[in-house]
């Protein structure tokens, strides 16, 4: 009987003692001034993680304001030119995504956040006439960007300049789903600072769970208004918290308001857009990634109400492959969650807000 | 393996006494005093070790296996029936071992197995997970695993001791 | 024919929880002793590595440039914290004393990371990542 046993016996604790333990292969990149870092299991996960790094260094060479010979800065001295397929798919979809906020978010409000000081960290307040003599220039629909046999040709405006930095770390965030797809990832996620595609589940098969910031106390790591529970998915957050100076004892932001020229003061402090992921719609149309970063800028920049009347006429619209949903922060101390996400939201009871779902 | 009519029936009692035990611990969730996935009690283990002795090795076997076929099937997903089996397997193969050894009681070898059980559910947990990080949890179950042990040897050795008036065991 | 059980507690069942207390033992050193010991520090500048310890190296002062800037680290089993930097954001230093897996001290301005990374990360009640 022991013999017959112990054979049996033995295969049972070799494979206790020689289960896999596939560790993830990770990456971590500072590119566009925010540090990324890529986590993937299973596939190639190596190859992905290594590719997705080199190609955010590629999207800033391309992408930087602040770099003299990038792309973008070429572009916006010339007024005019042929684009790589990156930025110039890129600019299509902000132009759209400017047309679909009605103007909320626009990338040409870059002279205005200028004046500001935010392009280059020497901060001040423009003078009011100043401001209203840049305003006309910011428009995105007098972009014109069009397929071309190598790339795309873009026109902009007389004066105009465009600044990615709304939509950029979106585009980022679609460009590793891309990678993770087509190297079969099972599981993982891109941390774009501050924002996440989350890939799959955790490891022990659970979903990824996402701390949303407490605007109110930025520096704490651990300070958190609650936690989503995300699969598949970006979460993109822009906040007022999160680019601000203080002159003369007021505190200027750097989400300004394409409308007004100054910094949103929409009663918001934070917004977080939650979407699932999915496939590139079209070859030349990026993902979900890129509509989350938009909207969370243009969403901060309409306020509350308009913000939840957006959604809500978004949920009704029926395309469910566009559908998003929100975590809304206001200054006055409440968290509004919309009702996709409520039962994957979980408030942190020391936080001092008050929660509501909206529906 | 050939079994007679009165082996089958009382194999397919034990499955089916097995596959009530589990249900009933169910009831008694002791991962609520030790908050560690995976501490139950093993009551289904008595029906193991009592088969064991009772009826051999072989026969042990084929109760286990039709119990950890059943129960998932109840519970309606495979990974439950990878766990019970690693678990079980493991469990029967280290008792079926220490049976043989001089010196050993019931209490003995039933702790043994609960010990070898969590080690093989510890074990299809990494697997199916791929992660070493059920390891966490081996240390907390193998002591609990001593306590549950000891409990299910002190079941059987009352059952063996009611039964030896009887000529069951005589076969 | 079949071997009736001792339905006494014998002395060799002492034997049998000894052995599964030496094993739980040497699993608890192995998974929850390992934790702080078994992690290593990994520095980058600018994506390349320029150094990768493990964090039960001789405690003591490391000193890297990166970036056109000099950072100080302060190593010690509990832990690695930037000490000192003449980076203009000084974030680095405020972000204090790493010790767990995943953690990571980061400098922007001059392009520097330093992280931990160990075998396994256990990460029940905590979150994954945060954004904001």
């Amino acid at each position: 009987m022991l013999k017959r046993f112990f054979p049996l016996l033995l295969c049972v604790l070799l494979t206790a003692c020689a289960a896999p333990a596939p560790e993830p292969a990770q990456q971590q990149v500072i590119a566009m001034s925010i540090v990324m870092t890529f986590t993937a299991y299973g596939g190639e996960a190596e190859a992905a993680v290594t590719s997705a790094a080199e190609q955010m260094c590629a999207l800033e060479a391309s992408f930087s304001r602040t770099l003299p010979d990038s792309e973008v800065s070429r572009l916006n001295v010339q007024g005019r030119g042929t684009v790589s397929r990156n930025l110039g798919e890129l600019l299509q979809a902000a132009g759209h995504y400017c047309a679909s906020t009605d103007g909320a978010f626009d990338f040409t409000v870059a002279p205005a956040a200028s004046a500001w000081g935010f392009t280059t960290d020497h901060f001040q307040v423009p003078n009011p006439e100043e401001l209203e003599a840049l305003l006309p220039l910011v428009d995105g629909a007098a972009v014109t960007v069009e397929n071309a046999e190598e790339g795309y040709d873009v026109v902009l405006g007389d004066g105009q300049s465009v600044d990615l930095g709304g939509i950029a770390k979106g585009y980022a965030a679609d460009l590793a789903a891309d990678i993770f797809a087509a190297s079969g990832i099972e599981r993982g996620k891109a941390e774009l600072g501050g924002n996440i595609l989350v890939w799959g589940t955790r490891p022990d098969g659970a979903p990824w769970r996402v701390g949303v910031q407490d605007p109110a106390r930025p520096g704490e790591p651990n300070a958190l208004a609650g936690v989503l529970e995300l699969e598949n998915a970006y979460a993109i957050t822009s906040g007022s918290y999160q680019r601000f100076f203080e002159a003369e004892g007021k505190i200027y932001h750097h989400i300004i308001d394409p409308s007004t020229g100054y910094p949103a003061d929409s009663g918001l402090t934070s917004v977080t857009i939650v979407a699932n992921t999915r496939e590139r719609p079209e070859p030349d149309r990026p993902g979900n990634g890129t509509m989350c970063d938009a909207y969370s800028t243009a969403l901060f920049i309409m306020g509350e109400e308009k913000a939840l009347d957006f959604w809500r006429t978004h949920q009704q619209s029926g395309l469910y492959e566009d559908a998003f949903d929100l975590v809304l922060i206001t200054s006055d101390g409440r968290v509004l969650v919309t009702a996709g996400l409520a039962d994957r939201f979980t408030p942190d009871e020391t936080s001092g807000y008050v929660y509501e779902t909206v529906s | 393996m050939k079994l007679t009519t009165k082996e089958l029936t009382v194999c397919a009692l034990l499955t089916a006494m097995a596959l009530g035990l589990s249900y009933l611990e169910n009831l008694f969730p002791l991962s609520l005093a030790v908050p560690v996935p995976g501490v139950k009690l093993g009551l289904a283990n008595i029906v193991a070790v009592f088969a064991l002795y009772a009826l051999g090795a072989g026969q042990a076997f084929l109760i286990l296996f039709a119990r950890c076929l059943l129960g998932s099937v109840f519970a309606g997903n495979m990974s439950a029936f990878i766990f019970s089996l690693f678990g079980g397997v493991s469990a029967m193969a280290v008792m079926t071992l220490l049976s043989h050894l001089r010196g050993l009681s019931v209490y003995g070898v039933s702790a043994g197995g609960a010990a070898a059980h969590n080690c093989g559910q510890i074990a299809a947990a990494m697997l199916t997970l791929g992660s070493t990080a059920p390891l966490y949890y081996l240390p907390v179950l193998l002591g609990v695993s001593l306590l549950t042990g000891g409990l299910t040897g002190l079941v059987c050795a009352c059952l063996f001791r009611g039964l030896a008036s009887t000529n069951f065991m005589k076969g | 024919m079949k071997p009736f059980p001792e339905l006494r507690p014998a002395p060799w069942d002492l034997a049998v929880v000894a052995a599964v207390l030496t094993l739980a033992l040497f699993c608890g050193v192995m998974v929850w002793g390992g934790a702080a010991t078994g992690l290593t520090a990994i520095v980058t500048a600018d994506g390349e590595e320029i150094d990768r310890f493990p964090l039960s190296a001789p405690a003591g002062e490391r000193t890297y440039s990166a970036g056109g800037y000099t950072l100080t680290a302060d190593v010690s089993p509990d832990g690695i914290q930037i000490t000192a930097s003449d980076c203009p954001t000084q974030d680095c230093i405020r972000t204090g004393r790493i010790s767990r897996s995943g953690q990571s001290i980061v400098c922007l301005p001059a392009r520097f990371i330093l992280r931990l990374e160990g075998k396994t990360e256990i990460n029940s009640s905590g979150v994954d990542a945060v954004i904001g």
